[in-house]
This record gives C-alpha cells, sequence and structure tokens, in this order.
C-alpha cells in the first residue's frame, strides 16, 4: 500500500496536534497527595481524629474546583501504628505512585523512620510530629513541621507552672519509654532555668500499679506541683488517682493525655480530675468565658453540617488534619506542584491562617507553630472535644 | 509509710504467688513450664472487666464466667502449645510453643479489647478504707486457692490422681490412670487460679492487655526461688517478692526498684540454685 503526500500531511497534522493537547490534558489531571496515617493499631487514636479533618479538607477543596481546575487526589497508606509499614507505605508513594507531596505520618515513632527516607527522594513532607528533630531545614530541606515540637510543648507547661502558677519547687515523672525518659531529660533543665527548684526526679515504670511511693517521695521533698510525661492513660490516671487518695492538693500540669477520655476512664472518682492541666492549643480552646474564637466556632459549625463525630475525639486533632491539605494547596494554587516550588512557597509562608493555628516557616526554620498558642488547659471542661483554658490566661 | 508498703507488698505478692501457682499446677501435670501463665492472669482482669463494667452482669454472674474463661484458656494451651510437644520434652519446643500461644492471646487481646489499660470494676460498693478490697481480694484470693489446693490434694481421689502423675507419670499411666485428662483437668485448674489472680488484682492492675507479659515474668520469679513445682515454696517466695519490690520502690524508686529485684533474684539463684526453699534433685545413676 503506498502513501499519498495528503495521507502523509494529516497524519503528521494528527501527531502534531497530539503533542500540542497534552499539556492541556496533563492540566486535568489530579495532584496526587501521599498521606501516611495510622488508622488502625496502637497508636492510631490521633491519625483517627486528624483524618477526619483531612477528609473535610480535600473534599472542600475539590468541591470548590481544585486547584487550577485540579482535583486533589489523596493516596492513603494506613500505617497501622508501625514504623516499618510507615516506610513500605512512604517508599509506594514516592517511587510507586509517585506523589507531590507527602502528609504525614502523624506519630514521631513513625516520622523517625520516613522523614529520612523521603528526603532521599526530594518529595515534599509537612508532618504533625512533637519529637524535636524531626526537622533540620539542612539535613531535611523538603521536610516541615505543621504542629509544636516537644520543647514548645515542655516549654509551654514549664510557662504556667513557674510563671502562672508561681510554684518554684516542682517534681517530673515519666514512665520508663524513650518519650518519657527524652522528656524528663529534656525539661528539667528547662525548668532549672527558669529558676525552678525541680526537688523530685523520676523515671518509673508505667506498669507498676502503686505509685504512692513516688508520690510520698515528691511530697516529702516539699512539691508543689507534678509534671508528668507519658502517653500511657494507666500510669497516668494512677498519679492523679494517688493524689486524690492522699487528700494531697497539688496541680498535676503536662502531657495532653491527662485530658484524654482514657484517662477519665480509670479515675476512681471523676473529682479527682479538678486541677489537672494538661498541654492544648489556644485557637481551639474555650476562653476563661467560655466561648470559641470566630474561626473556630465557624469550623465547629462546618463539622456539624458535614455530621462529623467529635464525641470520641479531639478537636485539635481534626483541626490540625483540616488545615494540612489547605496549607499544601495554597502553595500549590501560587506556584503549581513543582517540588522545588512548593518548598520555595512554604519556605517564606507567613502566617497562613489555620484553625489550629496560624502557620509560618523560614528557610532556616521549619517549625510553623507559634509559642503562644501552646497552653494549658483544664482537663474537666471536656466540650466537642476542646477544653477551656487553665485558670490565669487571659481571653 | 510502713502501712503502705506491707498491704500492696502483700498484695502484688499475692497475685505473683497465684501466678507461680499457676506455673506449677500445669508444670505438675506436664513437666513443661508453660509461659501463659501471665497471660491467663492479664485475661481474667480483662473478662471481669468486659463481663462486669462493660456488658453489666453482676458480680456474682461475672466472676464464674470470668474463671470459666480462664480454664478455657489453660485447656487450649494444653491442647495446642503443650500436647504436640510432649513427646519431645528434652529439646524444650514448649518454650516456643507457650510463648507464641501466649504472645497471640496477647496481640487479640490488644485488637479486640483495647490498647489501653481499661477500668476493672469495684466488686463491693463499700467505702474506701486504708485496707481496701483492692488488697485484701488478692490476699483473699491467695489463701483460698492455698487452702483449696490442700484438700483437693490430700482429700480428694482427683487430687492424689494429680499427684500420683506429677511424682511418676509412666508409673501412673500403668496403673491405668487417665494422664491425658488428668492433665486438660490440671490445665483447666490452672486457667481457673490465673484467671483468679488477674481478677482479684483487677483493681490494683486494671484490665490491660500489657500485664501478661508483666505477670508472667514476675510471676516466674517465686517459681525459681520457692522451687519448681513447689507450692508452698512459690507463695512464701511471691510474698516476699511483692514485700522486697514494694520497699525497693519507697526506698530507691523508679527503675532502680525493678534492678534491685532483679539483683537479689540473680544472687539468691546463685547462692541456692534449687531455690529458697526446693531441695537439690537427686539423679538416680
Amino acid at each position: 500500500m503506498s502513501l499519498t503526500r495528503r495521507q502523509v500531511l494529516s497524519s503528521g497534522a494528527a501527531a502534531i496536534a497530539s503533542t500540542i493537547a497534552k499539556p492541556a490534558i496533563a492540566a486535568k489531571e489530579p495532584i496526587l497527595v501521599g498521606y501516611l496515617p495510622a488508622l488502625t493499631g496502637p497508636s492510631s487514636s490521633t491519625g483517627v481524629g486528624i483524618n477526619r479533618g483531612i477528609q473535610l479538607a480535600v473534599q472542600e477543596i475539590n468541591a470548590a474546583g481544585g486547584i487550577d481546575g485540579r482535583q486533589i487526589e489523596l493516596i492513603t497508606r494506613d500505617t497501622q501504628s508501625d514504623p516499618t509499614k510507615a516506610v513500605n507505605g512512604a517508599a509506594e508513594l514516592t517511587r510507586g505512585q509517585k506523589v507531590s507531596v507527602v502528609f504525614g505520618p502523624v506519630n514521631s515513632g513513625e516520622s523517625l523512620a520516613v522523614v529520612p527516607l523521603l528526603a532521599r527522594t526530594n518529595t515534599p513532607q509537612v508532618h504533625p510530629c512533637w519529637v524535636d528533630t524531626l526537622t533540620d531545614p539542612k539535613k531535611y530541606p523538603m521536610c516541615f513541621r505543621n504542629a509544636p515540637t516537644n520543647q514548645q510543648i515542655g516549654g509551654a507547661a514549664n510557662r504556667y507552672v513557674v510563671e502562672v502558677l508561681k510554684h518554684k519547687k516542682v517534681a517530673v515523672i515519666s514512665d520508663t519509654t524513650g518519650y518519657g525518659t527524652a522528656s524528663v531529660n529534656a525539661y528539667v533543665p528547662m525548668l532549672k532555668a527558669k529558676g525552678a527548684d525541680v526537688v523530685y526526679q523520676g523515671n518509673v515504670d508505667a506498669a507498676n500499679p502503686d505509685l504512692k511511693p513516688e508520690l510520698l517521695r515528691m511530697q516529702s521533698a516539699g512539691a508543689e506541683a507534678i509534671m508528668p510525661w507519658s502517653v500511657n492513660a494507666g500510669f497516668l490516671s494512677r498519679i492523679i488517682n494517688t493524689r486524690g487518695q492522699m487528700n494531697w492538693d497539688v496541680p498535676i500540669v503536662g502531657q495532653t493525655t491527662l485530658g484524654s477520655g482514657q484517662t477519665k476512664a480509670l479515675l476512681e472518682k471523676p473529682d479527682y480530675w479538678a486541677k489537672v492541666y494538661p498541654n492544648n492549643f489556644r485557637p481551639v480552646c474555650y476562653s476563661p468565658d467560655g466561648k470559641l474564637t470566630d474561626r473556630t466556632s465557624a469550623f465547629l459549625d462546618r463539622l456539624k453540617s458535614a455530621k462529623i463525630e467529635m464525641g470520641d475525639t479531639l478537636l485539635w486533632w481534626i483541626a490540625l488534619g483540616y488545615d494540612s491539605p489547605r496549607m499544601i494547596a495554597e502553595a500549590m494554587k501560587n506556584v503549581g506542584s513543582d517540588a522545588e516550588q512548593v518548598v520555595g512557597y512554604l519556605n517564606n509562608l507567613k502566617e497562613f491562617p489555620g484553625v489550629y493555628g496560624d502557620m509560618s516557616f523560614t528557610p532556616d526554620r521549619h517549625d510553623g507553630y507559634p509559642d503562644e498558642e501552646v497552653v494549658m488547659v483544664e482537663a474537666n471542661s471536656l466540650n466537642n472535644g476542646a477544653f477551656k483554658l487553665a485558670p490565669g490566661y487571659s481571653a | 509509710m510502713v502501712t503502705s508498703i506491707i498491704l500492696s507488698g502483700t498484695a502484688m505478692g499475692c497475685i505473683y504467688a497465684l501466678i507461680a501457682v499457676t506455673y506449677n499446677v500445669m508444670f505438675s501435670a506436664s513437666r513443661v513450664f508453660s509461659f501463659t501463665a501471665g497471660t491467663l492472669g492479664m485475661i481474667g482482669g480483662v473478662l471481669g472487666s468486659l463481663f462486669i463494667a462493660r456488658m453489666g452482669l453482676p458480680v456474682f454472674v461475672g466472676f464464674p464466667l470470668a474463671l470459666a474463661g480462664g480454664a478455657l484458656l489453660g485447656i487450649v494451651t494444653e491442647i495446642v502449645a503443650v500436647r504436640p510437644v510432649l513427646k519431645s520434652l528434652d529439646q524444650h519446643l514448649y518454650v516456643l510453643s507457650t510463648l507464641a500461644l501466649a504472645l497471640m492471646i496477647q496481640q487479640f487481646t490488644a485488637i479486640e479489647w483495647s490498647t489501653e489499660p481499661q477500668p476493672f470494676p469495684r466488686l463491693f460498693d463499700i467505702a474506701r478504707v486504708d485496707f481496701d478490697q483492692q488488697y485484701w481480694l488478692p490476699m483473699l484470693a491467695c489463701a483460698g486457692v492455698i487452702v483449696g489446693l490442700e484438700l483437693l490434694y490430700r482429700h480428694t481421689l482427683i487430687g492424689h490422681a494429680f499427684l500420683a502423675i506429677a511424682e511418676d507419670n509412666y508409673a501412673a499411666r500403668a496403673l491405668g490412670l487417665p494422664e491425658r485428662r488428668l492433665r486438660m483437668t490440671s490445665f483447666a485448674l490452672a486457667g481457673v487460679i490465673g484467671a483468679l489472680a488477674g481478677f482479684a488484682g483487677g483493681e490494683m492492675l486494671l484490665a490491660f492487655f500489657a500485664n501478661a507479659p508483666m505477670l508472667t515474668f514476675y510471676g516466674f520469679v517465686p517459681v525459681a526461688l520457692g522451687g519448681m513445682g513447689n507450692n508452698r515454696g512459690a507463695v512464701v517466695a511471691g510474698l516476699l517478692l511483692g514485700l522486697f519490690q514494694q520497699t525497693a520502690n519507697f526506698l530507691v524508686g523508679g527503675i532502680f526498684a525493678s534492678v534491685a529485684v532483679f539483683t537479689v533474684f540473680i544472687i539468691v539463684l546463685l547462692a541456692r540454685p534449687e531455690g529458697l526453699v526446693g531441695s537439690a534433685l537427686q539423679r538416680r545413676v
């Protein structure tokens, strides 16, 4: 079969036309966002809460037309609270799915394994994990934290005890996990630098059923406040129960788990939860007069209209999840989905208005959460997943 | 302070002693150290909380159901982890098989029950006093088990049969004793005792899947100190362990208390490898 000149020209024109059309089709392709939550397993309560916010935000962004007409496609890999599975998920997201950006993991143990891996694949990453070493603009230039660091968490608790409650004699206790011991080692020097006298310092096996010896030791040392650092609800509830049994009226100030439903369920009397002040975040807390900020109130209304369950989780988890894809979408709306461009944009982000808090980064600081928003709250004031600010904070 | 050491130390000692007796009852019937002993304790606490706190059953119903759950698990241990390895006891395969079963039960509990400690109900609605029910319940359970086992072993036919297979398995079989059925009954009995330990200690230990390795570990110490298969030795050593542990908690505190416990444990075993109460094994040549 011979080809006529017309056939050659028409097929050539078709080929050229198809090449020209390609960018237009690509522009309609979804933007792939990798997502590594722990939705199952022992540390999944955080991930389940964050997931509700993420899903709502992605639905809203896509319903509003996406990013320049491109929908966000969330590619989720459940880490099952397991660092090994988190690493496998991260490798698949970057090498197999070739996502533009990764959000997560949401637990520090998993992030410790994933952050160096993503740094090697030059994939922009946003995570909400607190361990200080999980951001480093030199080692991990594409990794950003949209949550506080452990230093900020401990700093807020220390400020509250020393500057607001005006207590100088402090007992610092943790369990024997890596998190617990690292927290005590980090926070005790910070307390001393603030002029506090750490009269008791100890790491105790969380399985120890009787913590009375430890609290008696704190009491005899003259402690005016107890600062526990543990995520183990059993351990924390034993401290609270023992304080109650001893009729010892000192405040307990520390880890967010002090205010969790699991801790509450293990208290011998509801009254024992009084004068217990866990960490939390000002934008998602009730002010002393019982009000939320306008931004948070509007968010709460959106959650209610979307019928998102709040009774079994915490508002700050949902808010953090909600803010994360919005911040990524904001970057991509301005500079596109190219990795270098997204990182360049985030490096100069100033006060991105989140429900959880306003996020800012610089090329030298990839920890975006503002110090002053980390606060302490009254554990027994939980309502709709949010707490009331602890006494001493202004509205 | 002394009162607190004695109360919580004795209560914990009783729980350790009951777990040690659980080890011994299984050991006597099979010559196997089943590392499911602590798991049986954990299950007693979890089932107690499940039946009474979560399902709202009265204590007099929830309590026997929890013990029945322990008995069932004891029988499962015998069938799944012990019977298949009895022919090669000298290879100590039971260490692997019982540990594997214990881990499976522990992980299943973590997934289906909770990875967080759950509240254990107060069994008697009475005001809290220094000598609270959380302390006297394990003591009562321990005393009950000691008396019950003494009566069983000394005054019942089935008790004599248990002693016979513990003493000489082959001779007992030669006399026509149903060795397999007796072994299964022993494991069921061990399951009841283990579950009782976790149930009676539930108010102290809470209903928590991670109690299993803790009880397996600390429950084995009185077995080693008291002499293997020796229930009286296990009870004495269990009580001593509880009291020493609480004293160490008061005196040195924190992680050093565990270090103190295991330092003394190692020193005692170096000095008396047969245990504090046991006698050196004589082997016929």
